[in-house]
């Protein structure tokens, strides 16, 4: 005989279907939930940027080659003591410099002109913009297998260029192939390819300071040249500073346009570190020796950054 | 001598004309004070002067010699704008500083100094200089702008509406400071303002604005009592005047549409019977508010009076200005 039982079917289906999902994340805390949107994304993070990146550190403490296969030694510091010591590595440190000042100098220089002109409203002021913008929109490659032929002796259009002004024989020179020009070779297309984006942040900058400034710096009796640097100069500073910092970091790591120009050479004069570092680490394959590089790059660009956003906060507060 | 002449002004933005054919002569050392609703042309009539925007049409001259032809900087005067226009990088003194650091007047630091702490007491915000210029209150904000002004020791200011973002005991104050500074530095000044206790205890003369017209011109108490049309009429005087039909009262004389009559301007217990709807105790006065055949009329009464909604009252006008139906004063 079976016994009634207590509970109908209804009760029962009721008993084994799971509370509604919705109903089950609405009761996690407000915390947990944003836990869950985050995870993703630090998840991503810690296994393409963290991990590498202490694995790395691991690595440069090492002798380690990646494309041998024997014993793996842990040597101390000894890799960052040959780096520091080795004169060609600090003369790859010298290209760089001069490369990342010259490139920040020309582009600060010629990009807030730019903006400065192109803020003061005249007609068809769009189109120069966007006729200015073109070179920053061209891929790295085109624009160095372009100026590749700009820069020819015998056909080149820069050279022709170069001697209708001074009168110099055209193939009299070789801005790539010549030690003294090649470093400058590679400074002028970074600069007429990223003098455009200064130019952009300028022009944000500028734009956003109101005319009801000047107009009470005017009736203050400041000239014009007092308002530019009284008024335009400090209000535009931080997002000059900031196009600065972009264009440090960017150029800090410049590769593709100078492996396509000069490929570091001649010799080794626009040899700057990133090519360097790829060189060490992927054609001679000193992959423990290549970490410990990496890590001063990576500390000392870090460090750079840090001291300017430092400064640039500064500014802004003022 | 800084004696401000507008002759036939008009200024045009696009379609809008903001200012037509105004003329007006501010005497040197008055004290002259605009007054109209918003976007009569106030703003404007002070940014020609100094020089900010050029005029369609007409002549400006400040002391004598036109000043078309000349910059702000050459037309010296100092202004205080609507919106502050403080410069927001620097802090309150340097904002105070920047009029007295121009190169070509060659002003010891020790003496910018002095003067700095001098208005910066005067306006109370001497605990503020330090302070970024945005990180002020938008009352803190006006004052300096004020400073900004009366650091220089110009022939002429221009003042609008410096005073509209203060609190009433702050505002009491700054107006006692700013007729004393008038009248110490003996500059003509020319200010905008909404507020009518403004406009009769600070001008010498008062100029009503409309719709880019001056209405009328003259000193406050005239404009008070002798107005050229309703408009003006309801510009000045708190309450404001009672705009009713002619013909509520007898006498109106012909061709009258609108009796105009000043809330002080209605005698009591004798004439027609109102009912009182309500009755307001402001301390100072109070103000009984009528309704007579259906028309709402506002007047004033003994602070200490016992009259209650609900009653009547008779009342019959006194000095009443009376009104054509274009809204023109009747002689
Ligand atoms: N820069 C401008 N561009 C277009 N119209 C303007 C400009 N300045 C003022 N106006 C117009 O002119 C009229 C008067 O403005 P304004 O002088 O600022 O008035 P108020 O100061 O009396 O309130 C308004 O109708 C306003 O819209
Ligand atoms: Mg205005």
């Amino acid at each position: 005989m079976t016994e009634p039982s207590a509970e109908s079917p209804a009760d029962k289906l009721a008993r084994a279907t799971p509370p509604r999902v919705a109903r089950r994340i609405r009761g996690l805390s407000d915390r947990a939930i944003a836990w869950i949107f985050v995870a993703p994304s630090i998840f991503l993070l810690l296994a393409v940027n963290i991990f590498p990146l202490i694995w790395t550190i691991n690595l440069s403490f090492t002798n380690f080659r990646a494309n041998r296969n024997r014993e793996v030694e842990y040597i101390g510091l000894r890799n960052y003591e040959r780096i520091l010591t080795d004169s060609d590595i600090w003369l790859t440190m010298q290209a760089t410099a001069h490369f990342l000042f010259w490139t920040i100098f020309f582009q600060v220089l010629i990009g807030f002109t730019l903006a400065w002109l192109i803020n003061r409203k005249f007609r068809g002021n769009d189109l120069w913009t966007t006729i200015i913008v073109l070179p920053m929109m061209l891929s790295p490659a085109v624009v160095g297998n372009f100026w590749t032929f700009l820069y020819q002796p015998q056909i080149g259009l820069f050279n022709y260029v170069v001697s209708f002004f001074t009168g110099v024989d055209p193939s009299s020179f070789s801005m790539i192939g010549q030690v003294n020009l090649a470093p400058w070779s590679i400074v002028i297309v970074d600069t007429w390819m990223w003098t455009p984006f200064i130019m952009l942040i300028c022009l944000a900058g500028l734009r956003s300071i109101p005319d009801y400034i000047y107009e009470a710096a005017e009736v203050d009796r400041a000239s014009k040249w007092r308002q530019f640097w009284t008024i335009t100069i400090p209000m535009a500073l931080p997002f000059l500073m900031l196009a600065v910092l972009f264009r440090g970091i960017e150029n800090f790591k410049m590769f593709d346009l100078v492996v396509q120009l000069t490929g570091g050479g001649p010799g080794s004069v626009t040899e700057l570190t990133s090519i360097n570092l790829k060189r060490e680490a992927f054609e001679k394959w000193r992959t423990g020796y290549a970490s410990a590089y990496a890590v001063i790059l990576f500390v000392t660009v870090f460090g750079l950054a840090s001291i300017y956003v430092k400064a640039l906060n500064k500014v802004k507060e003022r | 001598m800084a004696e401000v002449v507008l002759t036939g002004i008009t200024k045009r933005f696009g379609r809008d004309t903001a200012l037509s054919d105004v003329s007006l002569t501010v005497p040197d050392g008055a004290f002259v004070v605009l007054l109209g609703p918003t976007g009569a042309g106030k703003t404007t009539t002070l940014r020609l002067i100094a020089g900010l925007e050029t005029p369609d049409a007409g002549d400006i001259t400040i002391g004598g010699e036109s000043v078309l032809g000349l910059t702000p900087a050459q037309r010296d005067v100092a202004m205080v704008f609507q919106q502050y226009s403080l410069y927001p990088h620097m802090t309150v003194r340097d904002n105070l500083a920047f009029p007295l650091r121009s190169p070509i007047l060659r002003t010891p630091e020790h003496e910018i100094t002095g003067k700095i702490n001098e208005v910066a007491e005067v306006l109370h915000i001497a605990h503020k200089l330090n302070n970024k210029a945005t990180a002020l209150s938008g009352g803190e904000m006006q004052r300096v702008s004020i400073g900004r002004a009366l650091v220089r020791a110009p022939q002429l200011f221009l003042m609008d509406e410096p005073l509209s973002s203060l609190d009433a005991k702050l505002r009491a104050d700054l107006r006692i400071e700013l007729k004393r500074i008038h009248s110490a530095l003996g500059a003509t000044l020319l200010y905008v303002t909404h507020d009518q206790i403004e406009a009769m205890t600070m001008a010498s003369h008062v100029g009503v604005l409309d719709h880019g017209r001056l209405a009328q011109f003259g000193p406050p108490r005239e404009i008070y009592e002798n107005p050229v049309s309703l408009t003006v009429a309801g510009r000045l005087g708190l309450p404001r005047i009672n705009a009713l039909p002619a013909d509520l009262f007898p006498g109106a004389p012909a061709g009258a549409a609108t009796i105009g009559l000043r809330p002080e301007h209605i005698a009591q217990g004798e004439g027609q019977t109102a009912q009182i709807t309500r009755v307001e105790h402001l301390g100072d006065q109070t103000r009984l508010h009528l309704s007579l055949h259906g028309h709402d009329i506002i007047t004033l009464t003994d602070p200490h009076t016992d009259l209650r909604g609900g009653q009547s009252i008779a009342i019959a006008p006194r000095k009443p200005l009376y009104f054509d139906a274009s809204g023109v004063r009747l002689a």
